[in-house]
């Protein structure tokens, strides 16, 4: 019988091997490391991005024509609701007017250009979703030339839902807080306790009952449940006051010594369509 | 000669755009590929190649050259993480090359074959990310939480694909002037 393992193929097999992880560990680190991938990589992905819209869209405009149908019949009562609602909206809106007029204006006095609630936007839509169970990733239509840059967060259904960790010229990709890699939800976060604020950072996600964790919170803070979580603004990136989402529950950590928050996230991480890139004007 | 059917097109075309179908695919049903605890990962790409090789009616596709390319877009757009499907993609067409021979080209006995490979490639790509830290999922929860549906989603793939393919590898396998 042959050897399988003869000595050449041995040999090729095990080169192969070390090129193999190599390559993936360098990847890896050069993500973390570099804003932007190399030059190559930037080009090969603009082109296959491109190609990918071409399957993309229509198979998105699929979806959306048959979510539009199942959404015609909860029309009525989905109506009825949202008059409601419309009412009290008018009211916040002119209200929220107002104060940022006035903002505005107090700003100027003090001689402040912009602070940490200021941010612009960018629109973009998903093209897809990484298929593997190891990465929860998306990818979005826009990239460096719509002015993104890489960390910044991105929001969905008016909630924070992950931050930008790779851009190309035309693309770029986004990983959800729900991805269990280390730096992948750390937002440094605020909540409005009952003495004072309570500021700190998302130290991990909770998948199977879908919330996010603040740990290392002081037991002396006092925060109700279905208190409102917003970005904190603090660290530069990230603006200040993104809706990150609500309190769900506050336990103990394994030592009793500091409290955990559970929030329940405002946005759902498997039905992502159009995504919001917030810029934060104070960086320029 | 693949240079003169119809394959030249059809096949990179039928290549990337199961490629793209993974990706779009895994997108629009994320409420039902990745509902908690259950993943599913969606390897149309897989499934073109291994069907491709049992089609290729006597044309000798150039299959390895072509995998190491989907392999290569794969890991630089889709997950941004180089050197996995690239080098896993040529060893599954090799390993379906090598398990052909063994048996006789049923439907049955392909499925197997589609069955075997899923199950190897899934396992080295669980084993390359665990062992660079991406993943730290637990073995056993690999088995019923990741391979079981991707296995399930994968062979529904297979069945409901296998009758279509095979009509148009040979429309596309036959000369064009005959």
């Amino acid at each position: 019988m042959r050897k399988f393992f003869s000595n050449r193929r041995l040999v090729i097999i095990v080169v192969i091997l070390v090129v193999c992880f190599g390559l993936m560990a360098g990847s890896v680190s050069l993500r973390n490391r570099r804003n932007t991938p190399p030059l190559v990589q930037q080009f090969g992905n603009d082109i296959v991005g491109f190609a990918d819209s071409a399957v993309a869209l229509p198979v998105n405009w699929l979806q959306t024509s048959f979510s539009s149908v199942n959404d015609l019949m909860s029309t009525y009562s989905e109506n009825r609701e949202l008059k409601q609602q419309v009412t009290e909206l008018a009211q916040t809106k002119v209200r929220d007017q107002t104060l940022a007029h006035e903002n505005k204006q107090l700003k100027q006095e003090l001689k402040l250009k912009s602070s940490m609630t200021d941010y612009d936007t960018v629109s973009a839509a998903v093209l897809m979703r990484t298929p593997s169970a190891w990465q929860q990733q998306l990818v979005i239509n826009k990239g460096q030339s719509s002015g993104i840059k890489k960390n910044m967060p991105v929001m969905s259904d008016g909630g924070l839902i992950g931050r930008v960790t790779e851009v190309n010229k035309t693309n770029s990709k986004v990983e959800l807080l729900s991805d269990t890699g280390e730096s992948s939800n750390r937002f440094a976060i605020s909540i409005n306790g009952s003495n004072g604020v309570v500021n700190g950072i998302i130290t991990g996600y909770n998948a199977s009952r879908n919330e996010l964790i603040m740990g290392q919170v002081s037991s002396k803070a006092k925060i109700k449940k279905g208190t409102r979580v917003t970005t904190s603004g603090m660290g530069g990136i990230t603006p200040k006051g993104l809706y990150v989402g609500k309190v769900s529950r506050i336990g103990k950590d394994d030592y009793g010594l500091a409290q955990k928050v559970y929030i329940k996230p405002a946005a759902d991480f498997n039905d992502i369509n159009i995504v919001t890139v917030a810029e934060s004007a104070s960086q320029e | 000669m693949y240079r003169l059917s119809r394959l030249k097109y059809v096949f990179p075309i039928g290549l990337f755009v199961s490629l793209f179908l993974d990706g779009a695919l895994s997108h629009v049903w994320a409420p039902l590929f990745f509902s908690y605890p259950y993943s599913m990962a969606s390897e149309l790409v897989l499934l073109w190649l291994v069907l491709s090789y049992f089609f290729e009616n006597g044309i000798e596709i150039p299959l390895i050259p072509w995998s190491i390319a989907a392999g290569v877009v794969t890991d630089l757009y889709t997950s941004g993480i180089l050197g996995l499907c690239m080098v896993l993609f040529p060893c599954i067409v090799g390993l379906t090359q090598l398990l052909s021979k063994y048996f006789s080209s049923s439907f049955l006995s392909m499925i197997m074959i589609f069955f075997i490979d899923i199950v190897v490639f899934e396992t080295l790509n669980y084993w390359a990310y665990s062992l660079i830290n991406i993943t730290t999922t637990p073995f056993g929860d690999y088995l019923i939480y990741v391979l079981a549906p991707t296995l399930a989603l994968n062979l529904v793939y297979f069945v409901a694909l296998y009758w279509p393919l095979r009509s148009l590898f040979n429309w596309a396998t036959t000369e064009k002037n005959a």
